[in-house]
């Protein structure tokens, strides 16, 4: 028998099988070209990955910190036994997030909690007072991070001569308290808690700014540090800034000290239209008297303030310690200078 | 008239006696001072157990290290009685040996009641120097070393310089020139002192606290750097015990007895002032050691020389760290000034020893 095949059957046949293997050829060929470009960055991203990693493990390992005083501090792990030597640095441990890491304050931390009876409770430890830390203490604690602030010197010196991880705050204007409290996030891993609460900082700060900005007038501000002898606040104290920043102006502008001794005759000479009182720590009006009293002081009747009777007190605790409460601070004086605006 | 006259035997006796007498004075002193530095490091905030306390110092020691174990001291025990306890007890104890020494050289010198380490400007030149370095806050630390103490001992130094050269006349030195001197020396460094406080405006605080003393941050260098020159110094004046007895009879008595004058004073003056200004620099100022234990030991003991300078000095040093323990103990965790105690303890009971000892008293 003899099959006879249409050869021209036999052509298109073959073309089609061809081009089906063509086809499906270069199908194969782009598919895996495409399983290859997934795959490739699919590596790409683990290698990325990798490498982000090893950042942070580089960060994690090797931490570099630079405190007020200039002070290059290497971490090498996130602190875990944390002692405050001050108020203001309790008050950023604890706005942060990281006040479970805190074992040891001072006898004068009282914000944002009742330590004293945290103290009494022994949920933690009190290491004497401000002036003078007792270094034993600190060390029984076996800190792996301890925030000293100003004024602290010798017992910064001691603490690092024994090997002891130390950080000095000593803020010398809010700005330097907004940068603080990122170093302090930074050092104990609470990065995002720290942008959050300044960003909230600054924004509230903005707002008083922006507000005091539409006043009509800038009264004169007499901020009383201490009476017996008088103390007020000169051009370098962040109280002169935060007067300022709320709208006022400070009557001793001029004098370029943080504090200084001045007496009755340069304030009346001055001539403030509002005075205020830090109240708190044996200052202000219960320890030195009532508003009458202070109004009763040789030859201040002859002041504006007194005359109209704007006198006001502010707690001393907010106003005096460089920590987060610096804008509550901020915004009451904003308030007790420009009262129309708010 | 009888007069009962020694022999050479007698006297020998005599002597033999009072000075294995004066030994064993001293040997118990020092064993006091021993036991009470030990028992000092026990006193501290942190809770050691005594006998952790001993097995941390065992282990130190050349032979007991290998027979105690030492397996259950923490790191933490270990640094605070080492890095903490230890040196600020030696620094307490040096610097009473100083001051107490000073004291009994000043007392003895001027043949004054009321002469103390400071009598010569030493305590306000150091107020000054240290003022000023708390002040200007160089950084606090130069090459390495605060700038606190360096300042407090160039200041004292500078200050009985000054002193000393005003009081002299030719090759002499009047005591009664050198105590008005000292005092109007130290009345105008006082001033310049409160000009600084003025000036120092938020570190007010630091000045105080250092013009009252203390060893709260006594770290082992401090103790380094004093140890060599209150030991040399309180050598010298014990070499020059004998002499300051002749001098208790006058200083023309002393002349024609054989004792060059001037040069002894002037010897026991330079030491007398480098060793307080090593104590000052380190713990600040302490009053009352210097005034008061000499003058107890001396109504205890007796006015030689050669007996009253070395109990004085072990007793000024036990004296000193007995008052920091008891500072660092009273009110803790805070700690009280060491000044306060010495005035609060020792003041009391020098009147005690004045009403007790019912015959007058002079030096």
């Amino acid at each position: 028998m003899c099959i006879v095949v249409n050869t021209k059957y036999v052509v298109y046949v073959t073309t089609i099988i061809v081009i089906i293997l063509i086809i499906s050829a270069v199908y194969v060929y782009i598919y895996d070209q495409g399983q290859i470009a997934d795959m490739r960055s699919m590596i790409r991203g683990l290698q990325s990955d990798v490498a982000n990693l090893q950042i942070e493990l580089y960060k994690y390992r090797n931490l570099t910190l630079v405190d007020d005083r200039g002070y290059v501090l290497n971490l090498t792990s996130y602190p875990n036994r944390i002692v405050s030597l001050a108020p203001s640095n309790t008050e950023i441990l604890f706005a942060i997030g990281a006040g479970d890491k805190v074992v040891g304050v001072t006898d004068y931390c009282n914000y944002p909690y009742n330590f004293s009876a945290w103290i009494e409770a022994d949920n933690l430890t009190s290491v004497g007072n401000y002036w003078t830390p007792n270094i034993e203490a600190i060390v029984a604690l076996e800190p792996d991070l301890i925030l000293a602030a100003f004024a602290q010197e010798e017992v910064v010196n001691t603490l690092r001569g024994m090997g002891y991880k130390v950080l000095v705050l000593d803020p010398g204007n809010i700005d330097d308290v907004l940068k603080d409290i990122v170093l302090v996030g930074r050092a104990t891993d609470r990065n995002i808690e720290a942008a959050v609460l300044v960003n909230n900082l600054r924004r509230r700060i903005d707002a008083v700014v922006s507000k005091v900005a539409g006043a009509t007038s800038t009264p004169k501000v007499y901020y009383e540090v201490w009476y017996d002898p008088l103390w007020s606040v000169g051009s370098e104290s962040w109280e002169h800034e935060l007067i300022e920043k709320a709208g006022g102006i400070n009557v001793f502008a001029d004098q370029s000290l943080k504090y200084f001794e001045t007496g009755s005759e340069a304030i009346i000479e001055r001539n403030p239209d509002i005075m205020i009182f830090p109240l708190g720590h044996g200052a202000g009006p219960p320890f030195w008297g009532s508003f009458d009293q202070m109004k009763a002081r040789p030859g201040w009747d002859a002041i504006s303030a007194v005359q109209n009777d704007r006198l006001y007190t502010i707690d001393a605790d907010v106003i005096n310690r460089p920590g987060p409460r610096i804008v509550d601070a901020l915004e009451t004086l904003a308030q007790v200078i420009h009262p129309e605006l708010f | 008239m009888t007069t009962t006259v020694m022999s050479a035997n007698e006297v020998e006796t005599t002597y033999f006696r009072r000075a294995s007498r004066w030994k064993l004075i001293v040997i118990v002193l020092a064993v006091a001072l021993t036991l009470t530095i030990i028992l000092s490091l026990n006193v501290g905030f942190a809770q050691i157990p005594f006998s952790t306390v001993l097995n941390i110092i065992a282990k130190r020691m050349p032979f007991l290290g290998n027979l105690v174990d030492s397996s259950n001291v923490s790191y933490v025990e270990e640094t605070i009685i080492i890095q903490i306890r230890m040196p600020r007890i030696l620094a307490g104890a040096l610097v009473g040996a100083a001051l107490a020494a000073a004291g009994v050289v000043y007392q003895g010198i001027f043949k004054n009641p009321m002469a103390d380490p400071y009598v010569l400007g030493v305590s306000s030149g150091a107020a000054v120097g240290a003022s000023l370095a708390i002040v200007l806050g160089i950084g606090f630390t130069l090459l390495g070393v605060s700038t606190v103490p360096i300042l407090a001992f160039a200041g004292s130094l500078i200050a009985v310089f000054v002193v000393y050269n005003i009081s002299r006349i030719g090759s002499r030195v009047p005591v009664t020139t050198l105590l008005l001197s000292g005092i109007a020396v130290s009345i105008f460094l006082s001033a310049i002192v409160a000009v600084l406080q003025v000036i120092a405006g938020e570190r007010l605080h630091i000045i105080v606290f250092w013009l009252m003393g203390g060893f709260s941050y006594v770290e082992w260098k401090d103790v380094l750097a004093i140890l060599p020159l209150i030991c040399l110094g309180t050598m010298v004046i014990y070499f020059y015990a004998r002499d300051l007895n002749i001098l208790a009879l006058g200083e023309e008595t002393a002349q024609h007895l054989g004792v060059d004058v001037e040069k002894v004073k002037k010897l026991l003056l330079i030491f007398g002032s480098l060793v307080t200004a090593a104590a000052v620099s380190v713990s600040g100022l302490i009053g009352f050691v210097g005034l008061i234990i000499p003058h107890m030991t001396r109504i205890v003991i007796g006015p030689d020389h050669r007996i009253l300078l070395p109990t004085s000095i072990i007793v000024g040093a036990t004296f000193l760290v007995i008052c920091d323990a008891v500072a660092r103990m009273i009110v803790s965790p805070v700690e009280l000034p060491v000044g306060v105690i010495t005035a609060l303890s020792g003041g009391p009971f020098l009147i005690y020893l004045l009403r007790k000892k019912k015959e007058s008293y002079a030096i």
